[in-house]
């Protein structure tokens, strides 16, 4: 049987001191961040606090100095993630471009999309958006329908539709996956291709959706015979699913798939504090071993992932486990409140606990369900 | 993985492996009930960390002898200087009674409860406060009324009454004496991760066998779905056995063994469902392996403080910080 692996990872000698600076900076640039606005912060856009982070040097911290990055130690950009996380820091805007966009340009991208796109990401000028999804193809990514077609002249001409993008509405560009072959259905991983595109292009349209609490988080985004140069192909032609894989280990493995709902937390222990009561005190104590151990969990992916491995087995399981203790919070902590708290009540943890109720749910579909990083694991285990 | 570590695992697993009953000369043999004991004193000197590697290996191959407790008594006794008994050693994490005199040649009455195979050790060690400090307590169980207990695996957890018994006594002097409940639940931990693997190996070689409707179960998405939780239970409970192991080793370390107990815990609940019903009924004969890790780990729950104890003294803890300095101290460490 395949063993898991979990080694446990050493942090830089400098985690300590960079934690303070970093800690200092928020507390200067966010004194005040509403109790609900700190959930799911990485959800949450604020393009102003996204270039103090890029002129701080805290966006693509290990990037080339060459293409605006600055060279650090990937388990700084841990901590620097876990710090920023753990405050609830409104990262959301610039979060795909530090995690994906612009790891997947430095690995497939050419010197020239990397000299055109990389320096403004690292600014937080430069907003990404992932483009995956589609109405016919969400879990079963590879039935991607989007498809450019190559004209006689070199160039590209794309029609389809994506769908479930965040943040298209405010970004510059999309990295989107898209067929260039012909469906093959026995080998569909074959004949995909991920293309640049800068979303003022002509022929692309974004309508807003609405999500549940009546958020305009994620859109549509059509194509209708827009045509790009040879130049916004990404990598190779055809090499689109393996390039797709690499950037989903990405967007799988980092410490935000399990502190989405941690500002409930924070609440709940300060309701602890107030409210002398030994199921609080029990409940605290789970939630705590539980938050320890996918600390470690994911620390330990973070480690594997900074000595150059792929850990797509581990992430899965640290995903799938931190997308639980994520959405199991808010059911906790609405069983343990006494009856002078009610949901609708103005206060910092009814207003995030009534939040993360309705939100989390979404938590362990983002990014790849459950459902399918347990397939992961179980093909890890042997079982398929 | 330091080089120690995987040496004293490999050689421990290949030993359990190979043995049907494991016995006390096997262990001598290897040495490893030696490992926390230091060095000039005629042990392995290493670490929480590689201790624990062997107790993990020790927890997948059920072996049915207080190899844990016989670690940690070796390591008491050096540090206190004690006479260095053979390793037939136990140790009682739940002591009630009163040392009197002083010095090596004490008296003892009162009972030391749930001694893991106190029946067929010569001596157990214990820790009990004596003059204001906690001491470190050696009796031998020939002086003892044992009132013989069996866990649900059928392993050994007698309680010991003693009346105005030899004792040997010497203050306590490392955090594993000060705390010895403690350091017993963090090697009862590993030995739950060791029991948690192979509870998983058993249960996915099953599935790969078992058909039925034309398949092996395996291949069914349901099961599958189950068996990777499973596996992720697993490799949680394993990660935090290993974190609290390594933080042991570094210093202070009652948090993480709590979360890590309580981790742990909750993996076993999930865990053992799971392998039970991937097995069907074959599970629940006494003849099928199954039950020797299940058994086990519904007892070793219980062991060493359960989910009530601990998710108390956590909570407690955290809550005592306060609601902005937990995420500092999470990170501390």
């Amino acid at each position: 049987m395949h063993a898991f692996k979990f080694d446990p990872v050493t942090l830089p000698a400098n985690a300590p001191a960079f934690r303070k600076e970093i800690r200092e900076f928020l507390a200067r640039e966010l004194p005040h961040v509403p109790a609900e606005r700190r959930t799911n912060c990485w959800a949450v856009f604020d393009a102003e606090f996204s270039r103090k982070l890029g002129a701080r040097g805290w966006i693509g911290m290990v990037w080339p100095k060459r293409y605006g990055g600055h060279e650090r130690a990937a388990l700084e950009r841990y901590v620097l993630l876990e710090e920023l996380l753990a405050a609830g820091a409104p990262v959301g805007a610039h979060w795909i471009a530090d995690r994906q966009s612009g790891p997947n340009l430095l690995r497939y991208g050419s010197e020239e999309q990397r000299q055109k796109y990389l320096p403004g990401m690292a600014r937080g000028e430069i907003l990404c958006c992932i483009g995956m999804s589609e109405p016919g193809a969400g879990s079963d990514l590879a039935a991607v329908r989007t498809r450019a077609e190559k004209l006689p002249d070199g160039r590209w001409r794309i029609n389809g539709q994506k769908i479930w993008t965040s943040n298209a509405q405010h970004s510059q560009l999309m990295i989107a996956l898209v067929r260039t072959g012909t469906l093959d259905e026995k080998n569909r991983h074959a004949g995909l291709s991920q293309f640049l595109l800068e979303l003022r292009t002509p022929g692309i349209r974004i309508q807003p959706i609405v999500d549940l609490v009546g958020h305009p988080g994620f859109n549509e985004v059509f194509f209708d015979d827009v045509v790009v140069g040879p130049e916004c192909l990404l990598g190779a032609a055809g090499e689109g699913w393996r390039q797709v894989t690499s950037e989903l280990s990405l967007e799988r493995s980092g410490p935000e798939r399990y502190l989405s709902s941690f500002a409930l937390f924070v609440e709940l222990l300060r309701l602890a504090g107030r409210v002398d009561s030994e199921a609080l005190r029990h409940a605290v104590g789970r939630l705590s071993a539980e938050l320890w151990t996918l600390r470690q969990m994911s620390l330990s992916v973070a480690g594997q992932l900074a000595a150059g491995e792929d850990p797509m087995l581990a992430a899965a399981i640290v995903k799938d486990l931190g997308n639980t203790f994520e959405q199991s919070l808010p059911a906790i902590v609405q069983s343990l409140l006494g009856e002078d708290i009610r949901l609708e009540d103005d206060s910092d943890l009814a207003r995030t606990l009534a939040l993360l109720l309705q939100t989390s749910p979404s938590f362990s579909l983002r990014g790849g369900t459950r459902e399918v990083m347990r397939g992961i694991v179980a093909r890890g285990l042997g079982l398929r | 993985m330091s080089e120690q570590r995987q040496l004293l695992s490999d050689s421990a697993a290949r030993l359990f492996e190979s043995r049907d009953a494991v016995t006390w000369d096997d262990i001598d043999e290897i040495g490893i009930a030696d490992v926390l004991v230091p060095e000039e004193r005629g042990g392995s000197g290493a670490d929480w960390d590689d201790a624990c590697a062997v107790l993990q290996a020790a927890g997948h191959w059920q072996v049915p002898l207080p190899l844990a407790e016989a670690m940690i008594a070796r390591k008491l006794l050096a540090e206190a200087e004690l006479e260095m008994a053979p390793s037939r050693l136990s140790i009682a994490a739940n002591t009630v009674g009163t040392l009197s005199g002083s010095g090596r040649a004490c008296k003892f009455s009162g009972t030391l409860s749930s001694v893991p195979w106190g029946r067929d050790v010569a001596h157990v060690v214990t820790t009990l406060s004596f003059d204001g400090r906690t001491h470190v307590v050696v009796l031998a169980v020939a002086d003892a009324i044992v009132h013989r207990r069996t866990n649900i695996a059928d392993e050994p957890r007698d309680d010991l009454q003693f009346t105005d018994a030899s004792a040997q006594a010497a203050a306590a002097i490392s955090r594993e004496a000060q705390h010895l409940f403690d350091y017993a639940a963090l090697a009862r931990i590993a030995q739950i991760a060791g029991a948690l693997q192979s509870a998983l190996e058993r249960s996915i070689g099953y599935a790969l066998e078992r058909k039925q409707f034309g398949r092996p179960i395996g291949q069914f998405q349901a099961v599958q779905q189950q068996l990777a939780l499973f596996g992720a239970e697993v490799a949680a409970a394993t990660c935090a056995s290993r974190s609290a192991a390594i933080a042991a080793s570094a210093g202070e370390v009652s948090f993480e063994i709590a979360a890590a107990k309580l981790r742990a815990n909750q993996a076993i609940g999930i865990a053992t469902a799971i392998a039970h019903q991937v097995h069907g009924a074959i599970g629940f004969t006494r003849e099928y392996a199954l039950r020797r890790a299940t058994q086990r780990l519904w007892s070793w729950r219980s062991e060493y403080g359960n989910d009530r104890y601990w998710s108390e003294r956590l909570g407690r803890t955290v809550i005592e910080q306060g609601a902005d300095r937990f995420w500092e101290h999470l990170v501390s460490g």
